[in-house]
């Protein structure tokens, strides 16, 4: 039965638990927006790691460095988009 | 009757009915001649069920060319209204749907498919590959954006063509300013095709960097590929961003949301900035692929490689990044504040330096050269003054302040055509020149073929310098007339004048394939133009399976290698070849996708439901479906490789 | 075909590979999609017209649900994997299934949440903000449902042909999938939720 529940994936689990939890601060304490969003950042994309590295195995793939390229690649320009167009339509509207 | 009021045309014209009749008699004609000469069986067998991706390329290229001359038919019909003041030949609402059909029916439906046709065509031969990595997604990707493509054009005889601009602003473009259903042909079609498009982005992707023949790294790909490795990478993540955009748009005009309306909240803006978000690197996505034409067809008829081949890379890697970060100079006039009107203008000027570099290494490859001034070559050496024309005007656009006098002027339209048109038809002219050969065994006519370019690259010139001028004596796009006492009238019969010329250009590259379809010989070898990269060590026409041996390469040049230098391209001994069968699932699937754009552009639940339900089932059946391909056999490949190698051996 | 016995079964063809790499890619693009939803949430976020902002009409209890359940689900599929990886077809099988059933609790709860919002007057036409919230929101729920589809026409498959090279690459194929969903369900959770409950 133990075979079943590799020790790596059910870490990742309790520790991606332990993100949700975290990132329930926000909503249960009286934080300042500034400080509620670099929690949730945090949070959020450490989880996304844990998914990707953890769940996904990126890293055992023989591609991974297209893979990881295409990832970070994806990321940087959805970020782009995002905060460009956050710039573009509300901040220097 | 009611019913089918909403089937009926708003604003109908003769010119119209006309074309009702001939649409209508040109599919009895088609139906009636595959029946006649019992031709339905080799259509279904030989083309609409096909895997090969020469096939595939072929009909996208077809399509294209189709595109090409209905778009072409509309930009006559602008500068003929523009030719003379106060002209009645069209009025203002048909203006209105010609030149939105103009510029969607060339960008999405006429330069992506010719792109996707020519990377079809030669990316699997360069790289040494039988075929693309998903041959069945290849199709797929083909019938979505054809059936997309009829969607689109079906619009002008049943419910009314688009009428607000190919950019379909909002809030023109929502339900309160355009009541036909022009624009849902807009969302629908477009979506469709885009599918379509971001399968074929994954499927290169994978393909170029999985199915290079042995020794062929990365940094020894042939720039065509390079560009189109690239140009992929860029389709896979922006055409998501048009897939949202339009559902949001489409949310808007059919299901009532207040995305991009001017009440409750929405804002009509946004529309603008998402569609330049995707549509800056759109035209990245065209002219990438050119600029790789354009590197091949120099360094072959120069006889001399690439010069600064690492340096052409770079730059393409650094555009198509840098291709993401530009899109707001589209709309520097909206309203926003200095700080992202300079931001962007900053990189709108970065651009041009990668851009710059590449002219500079295409100079320097012909110089010393011994340069042969053929129909592909003409067209390569005539790009590179013609686009660099348009590029200084687009830095000069690319200044936000003094870009309030450009705006939505003629002098804008006159830069992107002279940006798209040397950019991207010239490339696809010299392309498909440059590879007909390898397509489909003979050579197109070189003294037709050079009427035909000067036709083309004068005209252009005649069209399209006259609107530096108007614009900057303010005449605006998009407007069907003007008075007499502008004074803008002389200089847009000019422009009608180009027009005409550009179109027997156009006419002559018709004939050409006519001509040499009946009087070309047919005995050219199969590397008519001694040309250096792998495409060239194949038959010609291409067996199936495109390489009997798998080629080895350690070069950025090795058929040029195995030509001058005798290096061994074919090494060990010939086997079965593992190919994938034909299918009718990718055809099917998009016909039901056609009926599916059909119902949802009308608003017919019932019918949208059951073809959505349709879709998935095809997708179900494409779960469980067990189909391993077949094998070529030893004998055979022996057999349709006898005359041939022996005739390579002898070349040498 | 040739299938190399070194490897996991999902990567033991040339063509499982490029299936894998392919599926990759194929997540880039719909990061961008994603990322294009949630670039119109956040500039739509406070228009919110004469409707509800997201403060007044999010609740924290069904969103929490989700959220295990939805890691829980991912968790569950890793966990398939592994059992697929070490050869215990039914193991796999039960792992794989209990995933699908909490998806269909994350839709239910779901379904729940959105005829909620239409009850309290937050239905998709009232404002810019109610329709980019929920045509991101069904964004998502629309892959989640097709992933149960999906999904079963995988467990079938397996059951009936076994742990074939085949077989076995598309439930990888499709458990990457799963996981990206979860992916995207993170960032809905605090940039959608926990932020404007903020």
């Amino acid at each position: 039965m133990s075979e079943l529940f590799p020790r790596k994936q059910v870490m990742g689990f309790v520790f991606s638990l332990v993100l949700t939890a975290a990132a329930l601060t926000v909503y249960f304490l009286d934080v300042s927006f500034t400080v509620g969003i670099t929690i949730l950042l945090a949070t959020a994309f450490v989880q996304a790691a844990v998914q990707l590295v953890g769940f996904m195995h990126v890293g055992e793939n023989e591609d991974k460095t297209m893979i990881y390229m295409n990832i970070y690649y994806g990321l940087a320009i959805a970020l782009f988009t995002i905060f460009g167009t956050l710039l573009i339509m509300v901040w220097d509207m | 009757m009611d019913y089918f009021d909403r089937f009926a045309i708003p604003h109908p014209s003769p010119a119209i009915y006309a074309s009702m009749v001939a649409i209508g008699l040109t599919m009895i004609a088609i139906v009636i001649g595959l029946t006649y000469f019992k031709k339905w069986g080799y259509l279904w067998s030989e083309w609409l069920t096909t895997v090969d991706h020469k096939r595939i390329g072929i009909m996208y290229l077809i399509s294209a060319l189709l595109m090409l001359f209905r778009g072409g038919v509309d930009a006559l019909m602008m500068r003929a209204q523009t030719a003379v003041p106060d002209n009645k030949l069209l009025d203002a609402q048909h203006y209105n749907e010609v030149f939105t059909t103009h510029g969607v029916v060339m960008i999405i439906f006429m330069a992506m498919p010719f792109i996707y046709a020519l990377m079809n065509l030669v990316v699997p031969l360069q790289i040494g590959a039988r075929d693309v990595a998903f041959p069945r997604l290849n199709a797929l990707s083909f019938w979505l954006f054809f059936m997309g493509a009829m969607l689109f054009n079906i619009s002008f005889v049943i419910g009314g063509s688009p009428d607000a601009g190919w950019t379909s602003y909002f809030p023109l473009a929502g339900n309160d300013f355009s009541q036909s259903v022009g624009t849902n042909y807009y969302l629908i079609a477009i979506q469709i095709a885009g599918i379509g498009t971001l399968i074929s982005g994954i499927n290169f992707i994978a393909t170029i960097f999985k199915m290079r023949a042995p020794g062929m790294k990365l940094m020894k790909m042939p720039m065509f590929t390079w560009t189109a490795l690239i140009t992929n990478a860029i389709v896979v993540f922006a055409f998501p961003v048009l897939t949202i955009t339009l559902l949001l748009g489409t949310m808007d005009r059919l299901f009532g949301t207040h995305i991009f309306s001017m009440t409750n909240g929405g804002m009509d803006m946004l529309w603008a900035n998402l569609f330049w978000v995707w549509g800056h690197p759109e035209v990245y996505i065209l002219v990438l692929p050119a600029f790789g034409i354009y590197s091949e067809v120099i360094s072959t008829f120069s006889r001399r490689n690439l010069y600064g081949y690492k340096s052409m890379v770079a730059s393409i890697v650094i555009i198509s990044f840098m291709s993401f970060l530009v899109w707001m100079h589209h709309f520097f006039t909206m309203g926003q504040g200095p700080l992202s009107n300079s931001i962007f203008s900053i990189t709108t000027m970065a651009i041009a330096i990668p851009t710059g570099i590449k002219i500079f290494n295409w100079l320097l490859t012909m110089r010393k050269g011994k340069i042969e001034f053929t129909v592909p070559m003409l067209y390569s050496v005539g790009f590179i003054p013609i686009f660099t024309i348009g590029g200084v005007t687009g830095v000069m656009l690319g200044m936000a302040s003094a870009d309030y006098q450009y705006h939505n002027t003629m002098f804008l339209v006159a830069h992107f055509h002279y940006t798209i048109i040397p950019g991207v038809v010239f490339a696809m002219l010299a392309g498909l020149t440059y590879w007909w050969p390898k397509m489909f065994g003979f050579m197109l006519n070189e003294r037709i073929g050079k009427w035909a370019f000067w036709f083309v690259a004068i005209g252009f010139n005649v069209t399209f310098f006259p609107m530096f001028f108007t614009g900057l004596d303010g005449q605006a796009r998009r407007m069907y007339t003007y008075s007499e006492a502008t004074g803008f009238g002389p200089l847009n019969m000019l422009s009608f004048a180009g027009a005409i010329g550009l179109a027997i250009g156009f006419a002559l590259i018709v004939y050409n394939v006519y001509y040499s379809t009946r009087h070309a010989s047919r005995d050219i070898g199969s590397d008519p133009w001694n040309a250096r990269t792998l495409e060239w060590a194949t038959q010609t026409p291409v067996q199936s399976y495109n390489f009997a041996r798998t080629p080895q390469v350690d070069s950025i040049e090795a058929f040029w290698d195995y030509k001058k230098n005798g290096k061994p391209l074919f090494k060990g001994e010939i086997e079965k070849i593992h190919m994938p069968n034909n299918s009718g699932m990718p055809f099917i699937m998009s016909c039901i996708f056609f009926v599916w754009g059909f119902s949802l552009v009308f608003s017919m639940w019932i019918p949208a439901i059951i073809t959505t339900i349709a879709i998935f089932a095809c997708l179900a059946h494409r779960s469980f479906e067990k189909d391993d391909g077949h094998y070529v056999s030893v004998e055979e490949i022996e057999a349709t490789e006898k005359d041939w190698e022996v005739l390579a051996d002898e070349n040498r | 075909m040739k299938i190399d016995n070194s490897l996991p079964l999902e990567y033991g063809t040339e063509q499982n590979k490029m299936n894998i790499f392919g599926f990759w890619i194929f997540i880039g693009a719909e990061v961008m999609l994603f990322a294009t939803l949630f670039a119109t949430y956040f500039t739509l976020e406070h228009r919110t017209g004469s409707g509800p902002a997201g403060s007044e009409i999010f609740e924290l209890t069904p969103v929490l649900i989700e959220t295990i359940v939805l890691l829980t689900s991912s968790f569950m599929i890793g966990l398939g994997v592994h059992a697929m990886r070490i050869g215990r077809k039914n193991a796999m099988i039960t792992f794989f299934s209990i995933t699908l059933l909490l998806g269909l609790v994350f839709l239910g709860v779901e379904i729940y949440e959105f005829t909620h919002y239409a009850h309290i007057g937050a239905g998709l036409q009232v404002s810019a903000f109610t329709g980019i919230l929920l045509t991101t929101l069904g964004t998502h729920g629309a892959h989640v449902t097709i992933g149960l589809f999906w999904g079963l026409f995988i467990i079938l498959q397996v059951k009936k042909r076994g742990l074939t090279p085949q077989t076995a690459n598309k439930a990888f194929i499709f458990s990457l999938y799963w996981h990206f969903l979860d992916v995207v369900w993170i960032f809905i959770f605090s940039f959608i939720y926990l932020k404007g409950m903020m």
